[in-house]
């Protein structure tokens, strides 16, 4: 038997291949992600253990409560007490801030998203810098550089640059040039500038703190004991004290759980909806290769074959072909992978990589989900071979008897229809975990295709026949043959749309969905700015140097400038912003949208007393009058009154406080202002004003001043790439179900041989052949992409109505829905090019005596 | 299974292969209602070849499909060497077919990925049993196949295909080969060495054979002719000459 199942795929071979094709696409996209990921997580730790390669153990501050987005210091006095303790040979405070050096004049900044790092300089027998030329820095004004930073900007040792700070621009010597590690570790395009202790402290308002502190032990003590013996010279809990190994594996673990998941999670999930996808098609193609062979199983039945091996030759052969996508698929996978870094590299998106991991882990998953889809979608087909009765062998055009539940289908569509939309509601509007809610949306929604999947064939008659009237007028006879074949058999043509109708309405959601993110963006510009530009620190997250505002306010056509700053607090266990503001100026640059309370309440806030954001008041569950204990990520504590509630997902989305109010609470010496909102003169020049803005910055490189238009245009553009990278995620599925497309029409073809045999005899065209296989791909894909689009339409509306608290808005992509179909179109004509060939290259003879 | 094979040796050969008791089949129900058999009694020789002829509608395939387990009848009872095939589930009747039933089928039925002698071997590979080399190797020389058994069923002759179908059905060495219009689909020189080689079949190797045929000639090969009409037996013969069984199923029409 499994001779026979070889044996019979070998003899479908394009059939097969296409089936295999399915699933291989994402068995591809599973492998690749792994592989790539597997690849960013250990260049990560290379890079941390390569850091604390001389460091035995690491002093750190500990968070008050989990937030990555900030960072803690410690006091840099405990530095005295970890010396004083025996077995410590070495001990360094450290200090980790970003900036950058301006060489010649241009900026030495990082691109493409890894961070610029400006450090503390360290011994040399803690420090993972080693000059190859000059020296590490000593005196004040002093810098060494990464030996990119030299290459690139061509700075030589003992050349006067400039360093941009926090506190505005340094001059600086360069002393040194640094080389990593030993020299082989990439650091994926980010840029280190070493500066002495004092000066860091300094420009980055951080005197007396330090981000670690690094110890090197005395000859003969081993990490594991000094970090014991520091652990109980300090034993304050709110310190954590581990060998430099541990602190490696830490910062690693933390990076990647910021990027390398990230990137994982979200590329698994579009490998999700390819192998999606692949099911369906191969659930079509076994129903249709099974449909096909009736006669064959029922003279294997006559000839003794039982109902089991029927069930075994289907499955096996979905095992066969599973096994070999999935192998495939992983194989390919390694080159996607390969081919991704070099892209990433090329787009100076240096994600930092090392050599292709294949692990063991990775294999497995790819075989146990494509072995596993493959033949979870050949069962049911299986199971109605099995139904066939032998004496199907002695009839002329016996057909597959209907599945047992056929008759149900309508039902059985409809309670998943509604379980789907329970979960897609109950994601949207349940409290519980992220995660959570993502998974029952995604199950909910891939329930409704399911649903929507089963039920399309009721509909294919009634499109066909709105369809074929215009078909008619276009094509003549021709359209109307391919209106009837696409017609004949319903379930056949709805499994074949229903494939692209998932990649088509995940396309039509994102674009919503995105849309909706930036609508929600602009739309708070609109409503809430009164200011025309607004002052922030370049990057993400940064803080403005201490001068900025009063550079800024005192500008000529500035009528008023208005700070805010913030940090991190966490409040019961959520954490919030916590938003500091000047209550003189913040009415005259921004319009509450207050549900209690109004402006004048700004200027009563004082030392204790908060406004909190509406859906943080309700998460919260706390109304005007009660009150909040907050806790700053610097440890800081605070009791707030809650005297007001406003509107605003998306510019002041947290709780707002006066700025003094705020100042305590922050852990370095700064103001904490990220932001200033400028209004300008009604009388002055706009332009004017902000070129005013920007001479006033100069000093400030950190700084950066935009109109609000300027502000719209950057979120546009990062929410286009966030576009244009899903489209292209989104497009491997699409690409698949035209797979699917082409799958069901070769094996349709192949069915009609003897009828296409006939109507080539009664004198239709090669060329009217292909007409009638490309109109009838073309139904097909209309019937998908107009399902999909309307499921998309629905998907995306009940995402931004679910978090319509939280900002978005639902905005109907008419342009690009518009092109979503014609696009569908063109998948199809696109699809039928292969078929079509097949079907007008038969020989009329040959056709007409096919048996 | 042994049983079965001794059974089929002649020198073992006496009795009935297949006995069917006042068989019914009736499909529809009140005024639709057809007897496409109506108390049918009749039992089959072994070593015997038998030709079932009748009208169109006349009940002769519904009387094989019954025999041959395929399909149930309304009422009465089939026994196949032995076997009741009443009561008997789709496991026990798969069974049953792969053991003491061959057939030979009017569109030969061959799996065209699979070579002629991959073809003929089939049902002992699904059966997961082993051929007997000298009884194949006798059966393969009878079809004359000779050096054509490497070949796919494309590259054969309608009349070669249905002689491997015909060695496929005897492997096995049934109790009883069914044939359902085993020479429909051939013409008059090529259904002569199909029909030669099921007689060969019977008398060489003492084989049982029951037919469906509109052939007269094919009939015309056969120890014994029942005539069908309306769902009865209405003429049970010994061996008659081509003409003679014309002259009958003109009477019958």
């Amino acid at each position: 038997m499994t001779g026979l199942v070889l044996r019979g795929l070998a003899s479908r071979k394009l059939r097969s291949a296409l089936t295999a094709i399915a699933i291989l696409l994402g068995v591809t996209m599973i492998s690749g992600t792994l592989v790539l990921t597997d690849q960013i997580d250990r260049a990560f730790v290379q890079i941390f253990q390569a850091g604390n390669a001389k460091i035995d153990v690491v002093v750190k501050q500990k968070p008050p409560f989990e937030n990555v987005q900030s960072s803690v210091y410690l006091n840099a006095s405990i530095v005295d007490q970890v010396r004083k303790v025996d077995g410590v040979k070495t001990a360094e405070p450290f200090i980790q801030s970003e900036g950058y050096l301006i060489a010649n004049g241009e900026s030495m900044n990082s691109t493409g998203g890894a961070p610029s790092f400006v450090f503390s300089n360290l011994p040399q027998n803690l420090n993972p810098y080693t000059p190859i030329e000059g020296r590490l820095p000593a005196a004040s004004g002093e810098v060494a550089v990464a030996e990119e930073i030299a290459k690139k900007g061509d700075v030589a040792v003992g050349s006067q640059q400039k360093l941009a700070t926090q506190d505005g621009i340094k001059d600086v010597t360069v002393v040194g040039i640094l080389q990593y590690g030993n020299g082989d570790t990439s650091l994926g395009g980010s840029t280190t500038v070493l500066a002495p202790l004092g000066d860091v402290q300094q420009w980055w308002a951080l005197e007396g703190k330090a981000t670690a502190i690094y110890v090197k032990a005395a000859d003969g003590v081993s990490q594991g004991e000094l970090k014991d013996r520091i652990r109980s010279a300090l034993p304050q809990s709110d310190l954590i004290v581990q060998t430099g190994r541990e602190d490696a594996d830490e910062q690693a673990s933390i990076l990647n759980d910021l990027i390398g998941k990230i990137i994982r999670y979200a590329l698994l999930a579009f490998a999700g909806v390819a192998i999606l996808v692949g099911a369906f098609i191969i659930y079509n193609t076994f129903s249709i290769t099974v449909a096909q062979r009736t006669r064959e199983f029922a003279m294997l039945r006559t000839i003794g074959a039982s109902r089991r091996q029927i069930l075994a030759s289907v499955i096996g052969e979905a095992l066969i072909i599973g096994l070999f996508a999935s192998l495939a698929g992983i194989v390919l996978g390694l080159a996607l992978a390969w081919g991704l870094g070099k892209l990433f590299a090329a787009v100076g998106f240096g994600l930092p990589a090392t050599g292709l991991i294949l692990s063991w882990q990775t294999v497995a998953v790819c075989l146990a989900v494509g072995i596993g889809i493959t033949v979870l979608a050949s069962i049911f087909p299986a199971l109605r071979a099995t139904r066939i009765a032998p004496i199907a062998a002695l009839r002329e055009g016996a057909t597959l008897p209907v599945g047992r539940l056929a008759r149900l289908t309508p039902v059985i569509a409809v309670i998943i229809g509604v379980l789907g939309g329970a979960g897609m509601a109950y994601g949207l509007i349940s409290s519980g975990g992220t995660t959570g809610r993502l998974t029952t949306l995604a199950g909910g929604a891939i329930l409704i295709f399911l649903a929507v999947a089963m039920l399309s064939r009721y509909i294919v008659r009634p499109v066909v026949s709105v369809l074929g009237k215009p078909i008619g007028w276009v094509a003549g006879g021709v359209g109307r043959i391919a209106s009837e074949n696409a017609a004949r058999n319903p379930a056949r043509t709805a499994v074949t749309a229903a494939a692209l109708m998932i990649g088509i309405g995940l396309v039509v959601f994102v674009t919503i969905f995105v849309g909706g993110i930036k609508e929600s963006f602009t739309g708070a510009i609109d409503s809430s700015l009164k200011s025309e530009l607004t002052v922030s620190a370049r990057g993400f997250g940064g803080t403005l140097p201490v001068g900025v505002y009063p550079a800024v306010k005192d500008v000529p056509g500035v009528q008023v400038a208005s700070p805010v700053g913030g940090t991190a607090v966490q409040v019961g266990t959520g954490a919030y912003a916590l938003i500091g503001v000047d209550p003189a100026t913040l009415p005259q640059v921004y319009a509450f949208d207050w549900n209690s309370g109004s402006d004048a309440l700004l200027g009563t806030l004082g030392k204790d007393k908060a406004l909190v954001e509406d859906s943080i008041a309700s998460s919260l569950k706390v109304k005007p009058g009660d009150v909040i204990d907050v806790l700053a990520i610097s440890g800081k504590r605070a009791q707030l009154t809650v005297a007001g509630t406003y509107t605003d997902p998306t510019i002041l989305n947290g709780i707002v406080v006066d700025q003094t109010a705020l100042m305590p609470l922050l852990q370095s010496n700064a103001t904490g202002v990220n932001t200033v909102f400028v209004k300008e003169d009604p009388s002055a020049d706009s332009a004017a004003v902000q070129a005013g803005v920007e001479q006033a910055l100069a000093q400030f490189p950190t700084a950066q001043v935009q109109s609000n238009q300027e502000q719209k245009d950057q979120a546009a553009s990062g929410v286009n790439t966030i576009l244009v990278i899903f489209y292209a995620l989104l497009a491997l599925s699409v690409v698949i179900s035209l797979f699917g497309i082409v799958n069901t029409l070769v094996l349709s073809i192949f069915e009609r041989t003897r009828e296409i045999g006939m109507l080539r005899a009664v004198g239709t065209t090669r060329r009217q052949l292909r007409a009638m296989i490309r109109w009838e791909a073309v139904i097909t894909s209309i019937i998908g992409g107009v399902l999909g689009v309307l499921l998309g339409i629905l998907f995306g509306w009940a995402v931004c109505k679910g978090l319509e608290s939280d900002g978005l808005v639902f905005v109907f992509p008419t342009v690009q829905i518009a092109i979503f179909l014609v696009l569908s179109i063109v998948a199809g004509v696109l699809a039928a090019i292969l078929p079509a060939r097949r079907a007008a290259k038969l020989d009329v003879l040959a056709a007409l005596s096919y048996e | 299974m042994s049983t079965d094979i001794e059974a089929a040796d002649p020198t073992i050969a006496t009795g009935d292969v297949v006995v069917a008791t006042d068989l019914t089949k009736i499909y529809g129900e009140g005024d639709s209602e057809v007897r496409a058999l109506d108390g049918v009694t009749v039992s089959f020789p072994r070593g015997q070849v038998t030709a079932v002829m009748g009208p169109s509608g006349s009940g002769k395939s519904t009387l094989m499909h019954i025999l041959a387990g395929l399909d149930r009848p309304t009422g009465g009872s089939v026994l196949v060497d032995g076997t009741e095939l009443a009561g008997l589930n789709d496991q026990k009747l798969t069974l049953l077919r792969r053991d003491k039933i061959g057939f030979v089928f009017q569109f030969f039925n061959l799996m065209p990925m699979l070579t002629a002698k991959e073809n003929i071997e089939l049902p002992m590979k699904i059966a997961g049993s082993v051929p007997d080399a000298e009884w194949e190797a006798r059966l393969i020389e009878a079809t004359g196949l000779g050096t054509r058994l490497t070949h796919k069923p494309a590259e054969l002759s309608g009349g070669q295909q249905q002689r491997v179908a015909v060695a496929r059905a005897l492997l096995s060495r049934p109790a009883v080969v069914f044939g359902d219009e085993p020479t429909g689909n051939l013409d008059s020189k090529t259904s002569a060495e199909v029909l030669a080689l099921l007689r060969r079949a019977v008398d060489e190797f003492g084989q049982t054979v029951i037919m469906v045929t509109h052939d007269a000639s094919a009939a015309a090969i056969a120890d014994r002719v029942l005539f069908l009409r309306d769902g009865k037996i209405v003429r049970d013969s010994g061996r008659l000459s081509a003409s003679e069984i014309f002259d009958t199923i003109k009477t019958l029409e």
